[in-house]
């Protein structure tokens, strides 16, 4: 319900954990920690589940953006508070922007008449990999039961010339594919070929492996792109394999200067996740899958499961302080927006929280926590809302995946640019209108916005005059029919990993396509805070009150 | 959502309700005939299933409590989406817990979906000496926001089938689904599926 006209006092007052922003990692250390059978608070000063991991209304999205970005606010809580007895130190929090240059704008006013049926990502572009690690927690989790999925029907990499061309991602769709020659589809075959057999030889080590299969240990740590030239693959198809299905942000042929070259121990890693994700569910036919409602509702999945297990939820409520014990600098509890201490042995915060000063010497353990979780990099993300499909002669395509590899949209474009399109069956929007996601990793925001408007204006057409870089359309000559963009909102993200301390603090969404390494980063920092509990144990059969399946028929009959 | 096939019905119902009006208590006499009688709050069900048989066909409800996210005001938005059904539960013994049940039923008609059949349920009706709502204004309420209403009990049992039974007639037969089914995502390995995979 949405109306609070208090505060409501909680019982009880003491926890094993708190847990402060209800974002994906946090849910998930909430809900492993209350499998696990701690006691555990799950607060958020939001009214809705996700913190920076939500799916929005239109207008939601909008004044969570501008809340949460840099603006002068007076902060409600600037006043230093006290602790309530002597012994207890207390550190101001204060929200701490994660976005800036945030840019709204709308073309058409149908679009926030329909806020309501709009469920925004904050965090798009993102999908879940068949085989990723988000399946295989939902599956362990059992919160699997809560969210139902589609398929991304397709994907597209940009060649260079502003044609999108499909990415051949499997041996049936290489064979279908009609845009690759005849000896570029035996290239691309034998190229599987030898990986499927260096996977396979790899896993059977020791069982007589057939050595000749395996690549070279030498070859491993060596660059990617350098193992694919020195495989003849020709640019369109290390293309693909490189940004298209290993998901890579840095340009791999800028040799020295390229910021995060991948190994081919890692790319091979990358495709044999692809590869696992074609086919491993039998209703799921490609590699990429999307909840519906959006991927806000994975948190709310992981919530749901923390509330199964006990985890006590009050969204609307924030946190002005974390309490300390003054001689021993110990964390020791938070005080709330209604007044109430509640304390706990561990404190587990989303990032967009910092403490006002610097506090006293012996405080300084925790304050460290804060000092930690410094920007590591940006993000330029944009959502973009539209009334036709990228692929309108495709009917059956209404959700489907763009990669714009560094340098195909303009010469110093540094890092890839992707975009998912989803339509109204995700029930992410009105029927009849499509939102696209566009994500780009960047150094700074003027870096981030360029990426962003390359990307919008090869896919859309704007009907305002004057506003488009002609240098940048020039480029691209298509003889189809742009959609005409309705609505956008543009933003910058700050990066910042997660840390263990006294205080644990839960990364910010990163800029992959998935959620391998923020998960990794998240189970990590659960094992550190419980090292003798498992995330997620698996779960034996007998817990019967958790699912009943058993479909006894009651009949009472009429 | 309510989904049909071969005059098989899923359907998703949710309930609503203060705490301590007897929510997971009229689910487990529905579902498994048990009453406790200082039933704790809601930990460790996730859902609850149970196929009824009525006229025409058989009706599996999905049946999602609320896992005490209401305590707070804290039920997320993926309880209410594409639930076919819900039951708003009050205790007859608390004037509080029917006011609190009026707001459910106006959260509902906000957040759900238009064709949901709705139930307002009065439970403890075995507690008649301690009533502090009448029937008559209950079904008066029920009536002008098209709500169904039943007084029940899950102790003695009384009318606790009789809601579900009723709800499992009353839900559409033929609508097409709003938003078309997606898969869930259950552990089992492709079979055969491989053959069309990458690599292979």
């Amino acid at each position: 319900m949405a109306e609070t006209e208090s505060y409501p006092p909680i019982d009880p007052t003491n926890f094993d954990l708190i847990v402060v922003g209800t974002g994906l990692p946090e849910s998930i250390i909430a809900a492993a920690a209350s499998t696990a059978g701690k006691s555990v608070l799950h607060l958020d000063p939001n009214p809705h589940y996700g913190s920076h991991y939500s799916s929005l209304t239109l207008h939601d999205l909008t004044s969570f953006l501008n809340s949460q970005s840099p603006n002068p606010r007076i902060n409600p809580h600037q006043s230093t508070t006290e602790a309530s007895d002597h012994a207890t130190a207390a550190l101001d929090l204060i929200t701490r922007p994660l976005y800036s240059d945030v840019e709204i704008s709308s073309y058409d006013d149908s679009v926030s008449e329909h806020s309501r049926k709009f469920n925004l990502d904050l965090a798009g572009p993102r999908v879940l990999f068949c085989a990723d690690l988000a399946v295989d927690l939902l599956l362990k989790s059992t919160a699997n039961q809560y969210v139902e999925f589609k398929n991304i029907d397709s994907s597209y990499v940009c060649d260079g010339n502003g044609n999108l061309m499909n990415v051949p991602d499997s041996k049936s769709a290489v064979f279908k594919d009609k845009t690759l020659k005849y000896s570029e589809k035996n290239q691309l075959n034998s190229f599987f070929k030898l990986v499927q057999g260096h996977l396979e030889a790899v896993k059977s080590v020791g069982t007589g492996v057939d050595e000749g299969k395996v690549i070279s240990e030498e070859d491993l740590e060596r660059p990617f792109v350098m193992f694919l030239d020195k495989m003849k693959l020709p640019p369109k198809i290390k293309s693909i394999i490189l940004y298209a299905i290993a998901m890579v942000d840095y340009d791999q042929d800028a040799g020295e200067s390229c910021k995060d070259v991948l190994r081919t121990r890692d790319g091979i890693d990358r495709l044999a996740l692809y590869h696992a994700s074609v086919g491993r569910f039998p209703n799921a036919l490609g590699a990429l899958i999307y909840p519906i409602y959006g991927q806000g509702e994975l948190p709310q999945a992981f919530c749901r499961r923390a509330a199964v297990k006990g985890c006590l939820y009050v969204l609307r409520m924030p946190v002005i302080s974390v309490l300390l014990n003054k001689d021993s600098g110990n964390y020791k509890g938070v005080k709330l927006v209604s007044g109430q201490e509640i304390t706990s042995d561990k404190l587990v915060m989303d990032p967009s929280f910092t403490i006002t000063s610097s506090p006293s010497e012996a405080l300084q353990d925790v304050s460290k926590v804060f000092d930690a979780g410094k920007v590591s990099g940006k993000l330029a993300r944009g959502i973009c809302i539209t009334k036709s499909s990228l692929k309108p002669e495709l009917p059956d395509t209404s959700s489907c995946l763009v990669i714009y590899p560094p340098r195909s949209l303009y010469p110093d474009q540094a890092t890839s640019i992707r975009v998912l399109q989803l339509g109204s069956s995700l029930a992410v929007c009105p029927s009849g209108m499509f939102v696209f996601y566009i994500s780009a990793v960047c150094d700074d925001a003027l870096e981030g916005k360029k990426s962003l408007h390359a990307a919008m204006d090869s896919l859309f057409s704007v009907h305002t005059s004057g506003t488009t870089d002609s240098s940048l359309t020039d480029q691209i000559e298509s003889t189809e029919v742009k959609p005409a963009l309705l609505w956008s909102a543009l933003y910058v993200q700050d990066l910042i990993e997660g840390f263990m301390g006294p205080v644990v603090m839960t990364p910010t969404p990163d800029g992959n396509l998935n959620y391998n390494d923020l998960l990794r980063a998240t189970s990590k920092l659960f094992q550190q805070l419980y090292p003798d509990d498992e995330l997620f144990p698996e779960i034996q059969n007998t817990d019967s009150s958790d699912k009943l399946e058993d479909d006894s028929e009651v009949d009472i009959e009429s | 959502m309510a989904t049909i096939g071969h005059n098989n019905l899923n359907a998703k119902l949710v309930l609503l309700g203060d705490m301590g009006a007897g929510k997971s208590s009229l689910v487990l006499r529905f579902v498994k005939g048990q009453f406790l009688e200082f039933q704790e709050s809601t930990i460790g069900a996730a859902f609850f299933s149970q196929t009824l048989a009525v006229n025409d066909a058989t009706v599996k409800f999905e049946i999602w409590d609320t896992a005490g996210q209401e305590r707070y005001h804290s039920l997320a938005p993926m309880y209410y989406r594409g639930a076919a059904a819900a039951i708003i539960v009050y205790d007859i013994t608390s004037a509080d817990s029917f006011t609190r049940a009026k707001k459910w039923v106006q959260e509902l008609q906000k957040q759900g979906n238009p064709n949901m059949v709705m139930a307002l349920a009065g439970n403890k009706a075995d507690l008649e000496e301690k009533r502090k709502v009448t029937a008559e204004e209950a079904r008066a309420y029920a009536d002008e926001n098209g709500l169904f209403f039943m007084e029940t009990s899950a102790k003695t049992a009384a009318n606790v089938n009789d809601v579900f039974h009723e709800i499992a007639k009353r839900l559409p037969r033929a609508q097409p689904t709003q938003n078309p089914a997606g898969m869930v995502l259950v552990d089992r390995p492709a079979e055969g599926a491989r053959a069309a995979s990458c690599c292979s």
